[in-house]
């Protein structure tokens, strides 16, 4: 264990790049607005184009009449159903959505038909003048109902599409050996990624090459240029698909958004089409985080031991399955938080209703069963006495042990020293103290919270990441990867990688090329905190393999021997560390040569042995480990919570890039609170009572915390590049429960339903339609 | 976003002209923060836009006398930077520091805000505290009417089709006025109130000599809470236990929806609590 470490410190000091702080790559051109997103490509000869979605969230179609539309001066074309030459569906798990539909629409957002027009002005009208005819069917928008056997149905094959259930040990036996029982049901809302760019796209058609090329955010282009080639019934090969620049991804970009829309509009009309989605049509259309009933019993002992866990979790996953199923297994799998319990019962839904349609989300399905989890530790802290890191110290995994599914943690965890350096913290160890600060009715509180995060997709799916880098001409090396920039920054950390593993110290001297079928090795999707782990060790592998191949160049050029040539910012040394040959010069020779080398990386991102029958994707192999503080402010008069500081203890391995690593836990922090306090896309019967960002609040600067504290702990993760695992989305899941937990040490009441708003926090102090007593507090 | 017809009216007259000409069918132009969001959102009926931005005799805060005079155009940043208004009616400033965001408030303006009519406008219940008159004029008449009868409902006014409202006059706080603005909205800016009350006092040897309280966002139009003030103005002495039970009565002054922002439950409640916090601030309550 000692020679670990000791191997660690060692590389961390030779490091030139991993841990620094860089500014990331395109920041300038995105604060400065110069960046050329989709939206922002025109080019001559431009068509545009639009969907019209259906007006009900659940009917049956008669009838599509598009004669009208066609008729209609400057309208290019009108496609629906009959006009796809292959599959008409998409998702990624299963392909139950339709790209047009044809009999039968389940959600408000649901594509009908598709128009072009010369003139963005004529869209409107032009959907206007479509005719659909339509037979009202029920609507589903109860996923507790939707699950028994009612027979409305929003899919032929019922209204569950996914049902897991895990037994661990002996839950009843559990209990009985439970000296308290806890008990509850929370629930959680329906939170929107709110990137700043919505899902528009461009697409074109390029007679020579009979190519089509679609330029749209998105999470992986390899897998978008598969669906829509399936759709179009064309070889992958004709189908280019860029990704980049993008806006914003948070996992909502993750499945198909616009990019079949455009290029079946671009096949049909052999022009280029750009279609600009606006807000209120993206928030009924796209993704959300699934929102959540979740039924809790939490059996422990006296002495703070857990003993029984008894989870049950209820998604809505709206009208179509897309990562659904996926995302419930994540739920299942993370239910019983980073803590050893022996005996567990876990069983969850993923419900069909026609409430919109749920999707992949930074967190992906953790998010939800943490604040369940966390708000019940908290609460037997209270009930117990003892303290919240105490009861927590009693339980937390350890390498060895057993999650809540069963299976081994065999690789790094941070936990115990999140839990040190939260109990060593001002804000934990003065919390007392702060909450006699409290004015009047404005009442302070902390709480804590700890969470950990699955990275990589789990056994059974494909996760690999791929990388090739050239040397140029100039000494400097093009990096090329198939992961994607969505402004987490996976740009500049791949970069630093690669200055790092080529041995450079001149940052120029690296680009990084990503995002594009057609240039870039494929690598996977970019979710699930995996794009500097697949990406960054793919890179590394091909870096090895480049300073290798160039090494024997100058063993062969001045007869040295191979194992006496030494790397060092980008020049070769030999023993005596005198020059050799710089780069540089190397490369010019191997140019004359026509020898300017190239490579490849390939790397299997590591699953676990171990298997869960009947439960695809579990478990995961490598996780990332968080701890929130929160302190907040309620104002008991009102209800109105506001969160005064955070701190954020994050064990994502190594840090690769300080200035992305701060970027996402104070972007995490400001996430996570919105989801805490204020984010739900309210729906009603299918329809959304929210529909754009004058009623569906994100945090604004004027809500932010005053603080937000990063504490990086790094744990090292043998198989990750330099030690790091990931933490794109472990950095915004504890806060929330922090939060609530904060909101009950400030005021005895407990939250159970997320977002804690000002009227749920009101009447969790005041008894409904009570009238003011007198216990009203003043000083 | 459907067409319609856009004339620049260069001053009073003309744009009363206007006025005259187009009656019911038209809209004026102020900041353009509400029409321009509604007119994208196919809401206008209306088919001819009549813009008054540029009119400066509709621009502008005065001292007249014992009056402040605020012209209809005047912008929120405008009434915030005012050192007339800090002075003389902090209550109007505070309020229009709570209006959505500081392009809204550069553009929005406080006679855009009242004629809009909505029962959540920021600068309304500071303008009901202060028993403000209204200066409408037509182009052949003119009217002073009191803010109170203003208003019909959500959207509804007096206003006759021919009339604009020129400008807003408030008299300048005296000695021993004070008041508190309390706005709750689901975050702490660009917001709109779920429920808001502003109250005015007038305090001489620990007595209330006077009070006005205004609820915004909890019935179909700002309203005073007068029997509330009547209680109030008869209290003898301020224990919390009398305050509470008066602020109680706040649920028989007000008729709240329900809407994503909160249920009518809530606002009925919290109308209550907003009230007892805002004389708990003013009155500097030890319970």
């Amino acid at each position: 264990m000692n020679i670990k470490i000791e191997k660690k410190e060692e590389k961390i000091e030779k490091e030139k790049w991993i841990g620094k702080k860089v500014t990331q790559v395109l920041s300038k051109e995105k604060v400065t607005g110069k960046i050329k997103y989709p939206s922002d490509q025109y080019v001559e000869n431009l068509i545009w184009g639009k969907v019209l979605r259906s007006k009900y969230p659940h009917a049956l179609i008669k009838k599509i009449d598009i004669s009208k539309a066609l008729e209609l001066k400057g309208v290019i074309t009108v496609l629906t159903y009959k006009d796809i030459p292959g599959l008409n569906g998409f998702g990624i798990a299963v392909q139950d959505q339709p790209v047009l539909c044809h009999d039968k629409v389940r959600y408000l957002g649901d594509a009908i038909a598709l128009v072009a027009c010369d003139s963005k002005d004529l869209l409107d009208k032009a959907l206007e003048l479509i005719e659909v005819e339509y037979e009202l069917l029920p609507v589903v928008d109860d996923p507790l109902k939707a699950k028994e056997n009612i027979p409305t149905k929003v899919h032929e094959n019922g209204n569950i599409h996914l049902h897991t259930v895990i037994n661990k040990g002996d839950i009843e036996k559990g209990f009985r050996e439970a000296d308290l029982i806890i008990e509850n049901e929370y629930r959680t809302g329906r939170q929107e990624h709110a990137y700043l760019e919505t899902e528009s796209g461009f697409a074109f058609y390029d007679e020579e090459e009979d190519m089509i090329t679609v330029f749209c955010g998105g999470q992986y282009p390899f897998r978008d240029q598969i669906q829509i080639a399936r759709v179009l019934a064309v070889d992958p090969r004709k189908v280019r698909v860029i990704n980049e620049p993008m806006g914003g991804g948070f996992g909502g970009k993750d499945e198909i958004t616009t990019q079949i829309h455009l290029a079946l509009l671009a096949y049909h009309t052999k022009r280029p089409v750009k279609m600009e989605i606006n807000r209120d049509e993206s928030i009924i259309f796209s993704w959300k985080r699934h929102p959540m009933i979740l039924k809790y019993k939490t059996g422990v002992r006296k002495d703070g031991t857990l003993v029984a866990n008894e989870v049950y979790i209820y998604a809505d996953t709206g009208a179509y399955a897309s990562l659904g199923g996926p995302i419930v297994n994540l739920s299942v799998e993370h239910s019983c938080g980073p803590y050893r319990i022996p005996n567990t019962h876990i069983e969850g839904f993923c419900i069909y209703t026609n409430n919109g349609v749920s999707g992949a989300f930074r967190g992906f399905g953790v998010n939800q069963v943490t604040f369940a989890m966390e708000s019940q530790i908290d609460e037997i802290a209270d009930k117990l006495n003892m303290d919240p890191v105490e009861l927590r110290r009693k339980n937390i995994l350890e390498k060895g042990d057993e999650t809540g599914i069963g299976s081994k943690i065999e690789t790094s965890v941070g936990l115990k020293k999140i839990l040190d350096e939260i109990e060593k913290h001002p804000l934990y160890k003065n919390r007392e103290k702060i909450k006699i600060d409290s004015s009047d009715y404005k009442k302070f509180g902390v709480g804590i919270a700890l969470s950990y995060q699955g990275t990589g997709l789990g056994v059974g799916l494909p996760d690999y990441g791929s990388a090739w880098i050239e040397m140029r001409r100039d000494g400097g090396f093009n990096v090329y990867s198939g992961s994607v920039e969505l402004g987490q920054g996976a740009k500049t950390t791949l970069k630093l990688i690669a200055l790092e593993s080529l041995k450079l110290s001149d940052e120029d001297k690296v680009f990084i090329i990503t995002g594009d079928t057609y240039l870039t090795p494929d690598c996977g999707t970019t979710t699930a905190s995996g794009a500097t782990y697949r990406s960054g060790r793919a890179i590394n592998i091909a870096s090895q393999k480049m300073i290798e191949i160039l090494k024997k160049e100058v063993s062969e050029i001045y007869k040295i021997p191979f194992d006496e040539i030494k790397v060092d910012d980008g020049v070769f040394k030999n023993l005596n560390d005198e020059k050799i040959i710089s780069y540089e010069d190397l490369a010019e020779i191997l140019y004359d040569k026509r020898r300017l080398p190239r490579t490849e990386g390939h790397f299997n991102f590591p699953t676990s042995k171990t298997k869960i029958p009947g439960v695809f994707g579990l478990p995961h192999y490598i996780f990332s480990f968080s701890g929130s503080i929160a302190l907040v402010q309620v104002n008991t008069l009102t209800g109105k919570t506001d969160l005064i500081k955070a701190v954020n203890l994050i064990d994502g391995g190594r840090v690769v890039n300080k200035i992305g690593f701060e970027g996402q836990s104070e972007g995490g922090i400001v996430m996570g609170m919105g989801y805490a306090l204020m984010e739900d896309v309210l729906i009603k019967n299918g329809e959304f009572l929210v529909k754009n960002y004058s009623t569906y609040l994100i945090p604004t600067s004027m809500d932010s915390p005053y603080e937000i504290e990063t504490i990086p702990i790094e744990s090292f993760e043998e198989l990750g590049p330099y030690g790091s695992k990931g933490i794109g989305e472990t950095t915004m899941v504890p806060i929330a429960p922090a939060i609530t937990n904060a909101i009950f040490n400030a005021t005895g009441k407990r939250v159970k339903q997320i977002p804690a708003t000002p009227e749920r926090v009101f009447f969790s102090l005041h008894p409904q339609n009570i009238n003011m007593v007198s216990d009203t507090k003043m000083t | 976003m459907k067409e319609f017809e856009y004339y620049r009216a260069k001053n009073l007259k003309e744009a009363l002209n206007y006025s005259k000409t187009f009656g019911k069918n038209k809209r004026f132009l102020a900041g353009g923060t509400d029409l321009i969001v509604r007119l994208k959102d196919n809401l206008i009926k209306e088919e001819n836009i009549i813009d008054i931005q540029n009119i400066e005799e509709l621009k502008g805060i005065n001292e007249v006398n014992d009056e402040i005079h605020i012209g209809a155009l005047t912008t929120f940043s405008e009434i915030i930077e005012s050192d007339l208004l800090k002075k003389y009616s902090p209550l109007i400033v505070e309020a229009s520091k709570k209006v959505g965001s500081p392009q809204i408030r550069n553009k929005g303006t406080i006679g855009g805000n009242i004629c809009n009519a909505s029962p959540a406008g920021d600068s309304i219940p500071p303008l009901f505290c202060e028993d403000a008159k209204l200066f409408l004029e037509s182009s052949s008449d003119s009217r002073i009417v009191n803010i109170e009868d203003f208003f019909i409902g959500p959207g509804k006014t007096i206003l006759k089709d021919d009339e604009i409202l020129v400008k807003i006059i408030i008299k300048k706080w005296k000695k021993g006025e004070s008041g508190f603005f309390n706005k709750l909205g689901q975050r702490n800016a660009l917001t709109i109130a779920i429920a808001s009350s502003c109250i005015k006092i007038k305090k001489s040897d620990g007595r209330i000599d006077d009070i006005k309280i205004a609820l915004g966002s909890v019935s179909p139009t700002v309203v005073r809470a007068k029997r509330v003030e009547n209680l109030l103005k008869n209290l003898k002495e301020f224990n919390k236990d009398e305050l509470i039970k008066i602020c109680n009565e706040v649920e028989k002054e007000i008729d709240p929806i329900t809407d994503v922002r909160g249920s009518r439950e809530y606002r009925i409640e919290v109308s209550k609590y907003l009230v007892f916090e805002a004389l708990n601030n003013s009155l500097n309550l030890r319970g």
